[in-house]
């Protein structure tokens, strides 16, 4: 890592955490967005405790979906599994598919107002990048390695977890970070049914006509996004350096 | 000691290997050659029953193969592939503790066993032992490859084109190696390999395969002047024959009392590559000298040919 990028990462994180902490002294720059003496800085509450709402919401509802396509990866990856690929496939696709606002509406009148709506549909669309990739991942786990490991008398819990999900690793954990990017920006729509996240901050920006408003909560979810990318992003290469493979194939 | 009985496999109608009946004695290598499609890796797989025979059954020492459960079968029966399949996320250290580690061995006897392995295969542990596959040469990778399935010290070691993935310099120093290291610790290998070369220079017996059925299993001797089918002649090759023969027997076995003058040949090479030396040399005779470089006698073109004669 060459120091300028090491120098960029914390520059973006400390500019987050004194924006959320502090988003006062941030104000001289957000007033000549504002017109009529509308407030510069976000003020129905804390910044801080909306982002920690939204990163919660995101975190759980990726680890959700994290378990869940894993077991379902693997499970039709098995001999006993494999002829419900194709039906886990659709079902799976069917969650990225169906917009999360449509997923808001239908949730609401089941489970009610709050977060829970959100984290369903954060949940539904995680789910396809784990999935997919976690098969890409042990279905290109080489047939020799798999006849040595077999031929060296491992049962079939040995292989899976010694030798194909090792191996699968640094793609699943790119599935993963795909899925974080996409809740991060989808969570904001939470807001529309009363879930706290920074989607509030927008939609206050929205319904004031106060431009402010809405850059300070799409600057902080921007710069969630690409701290937790980049993070995660590290933590793969890591994975896939063990591994020898070249740091670019992992996209 | 291996004894193979009445082996079949179909897959459907398709018959893959077909009443294959032979025995492999003790700390012998058994050479299974034959054209592709023969069914020589699925006879292979069929030992450690990675593939289920339809019919026959394998003793190793005296003992039915079907009746061990199937995983501490293959922990008793080393297993080297082509291409190795060497675990892509591990040392190789951990590669060739991999059937210790899954017999619950303790971290101080497979820390040993590794070492002992690494320098039994010329490959300094300090050096290797924390490096991953993908940072060893295709020779390396070989050894690490056969180190590992000798990990556990087993009694039988099965090993399918071990050497087919490597480049013919180093295939033959390769071959060499396994011969000494099989030697030393007295291992009893079944090899298949398509290559007949292979097949002589390493078989103590060959099992000649083809469509499914099992020629011919005899010495290579045996093999060249009694070739039991048209098929196992073509295969050898006539006009090969008296070479390959020479290549059987060691300067030892021709050597005459006296001098020569020109650069000593070693006492244990082969007929075959004395006669090479011979030849380019322009010579009719060179010394013959002990591994020590003591001369004790001479070789001649005369006598490497009526030995050759001889063995026809």
């Amino acid at each position: 890592m060459s120091t300028r990028a090491l120098i960029l990462r914390a520059a973006a994180l400390i500019l987050l955490v004194a924006f959320v902490t502090m988003p006062q002294l941030f104000a001289f720059a957000f007033a000549p967005l504002t017109a009529n003496n509308a407030p510069a800085i976000y003020n129905q509450g804390s910044l801080l405790a909306l982002t920690l709402s939204h990163v919660r919401i995101v975190v759980l509802a990726t680890l959700a979906s994290t378990l869940l396509a894993l077991a379902l990866g693997i499970f039709v990856t098995r001999p006993a599994g494999r002829e419900f690929l194709p039906l886990s496939r659709s079902l799976v696709n069917i969650g990225q598919t169906f917009p999360p606002i449509a997923v808001l509406a239908i949730a609401v009148p089941l489970v009610g107002f709050g977060e829970k709506p959100t984290f369903i549909a954060l949940f539904l669309y995680g789910l396809l990048p784990i999935f997919e990739n976690t098969l890409a991942g042990l279905t290109e786990v080489s047939p020799r390695t798999l006849e040595a490991a077999r031929g060296m008398g491992m049962n079939a819990r040995q292989r899976l977890w010694q030798v194909e999900l090792p191996l699968a690793l640094p793609l699943i954990l790119a599935g993963i970070r795909l899925s974080v990017i996409i809740s991060l920006g989808t969570a904001t729509i939470g807001s529309t049914v009363a879930a706290k996240g920074l989607g509030e901050v927008i939609i206050a920006g929205l319904q004031s006509n106060n431009v402010a408003f809405i850059l300070q909560g799409g600057l902080v979810v921007a710069l969630l996004a690409v701290l937790l990318h980049d993070g995660l992003g590290l933590i793969e290469r890591a994975a896939a350096r063990r591994l020898g493979r070249p740091v670019d194939e992992i996209a | 000691m291996i004894e193979i009985e009445h082996l079949s496999k179909r897959y459907g109608d398709n018959i893959v290997v077909d009443d294959v009946s032979f025995t492999v004695g003790e700390g012998e290598i058994a050479v299974v050659v034959g054209t592709s499609g023969a069914g020589k890796s699925t006879l292979l797989r069929m030992i450690n029953r990675l593939v289920t025979p339809n019919e026959g059954r394998v003793l190793i020492d005296g003992q039915d193969t079907a009746t061990i459960p199937e995983d501490e079968l293959r922990h008793r029966i080393g297993y080297v592939i082509q291409g190795y399949g060497l675990f892509p996320h591990r040392t190789v250290a951990e590669n060739i503790a991999t059937v210790p580690r899954l017999l619950g061995w303790d971290r101080r006897r497979i820390a040993a066993r590794v070492e002992e392995l690494l320098d039994l295969f010329q490959l300094d542990p300090g050096e290797f032992a924390q490096k991953f596959p993908h940072q060893l040469s295709g020779g390396q990778q070989q050894r690490v490859g056969v180190a590992r399935a000798l990990a556990a010290k087993p009694a039988l070691l099965l090993m399918d084109e071990p050497f087919g993935s490597l480049d013919p310099v180093i295939r033959g120093k390769a071959q060499d190696d396994l011969l000494a290291i099989q030697r030393r610790l007295g291992t009893t290998i079944v090899l298949v390999t398509h290559d007949m070369n292979e097949a002589f220079h390493l078989g103590d017996r060959i099992a000649v395969m083809d469509g499914a059925r099992l020629l011919q299993y005899a010495t290579p001797a045996d093999l060249l002047t009694h070739p039991a089918e048209p098929f196992v002649e073509q295969l050898v090759g006539t006009a090969e024959r008296p070479f390959r023969l020479l290549s059987l027997v060691t300067v030892q076995d021709a050597m005459e009392p006296g001098h020569a003058e020109g650069e000593p040949i070693i006492v244990s090479a082969t007929l075959r590559d004395a006669l090479a030396q011979l030849i380019w040399h322009g010579r009719q005779d060179l010394p013959v000298a002990d591994a020590s470089g003591t001369l004790i006698g001479r070789i001649s073109v005369d006598g490497i040919l009526k030995r050759g004669r001889s063995l026809a």
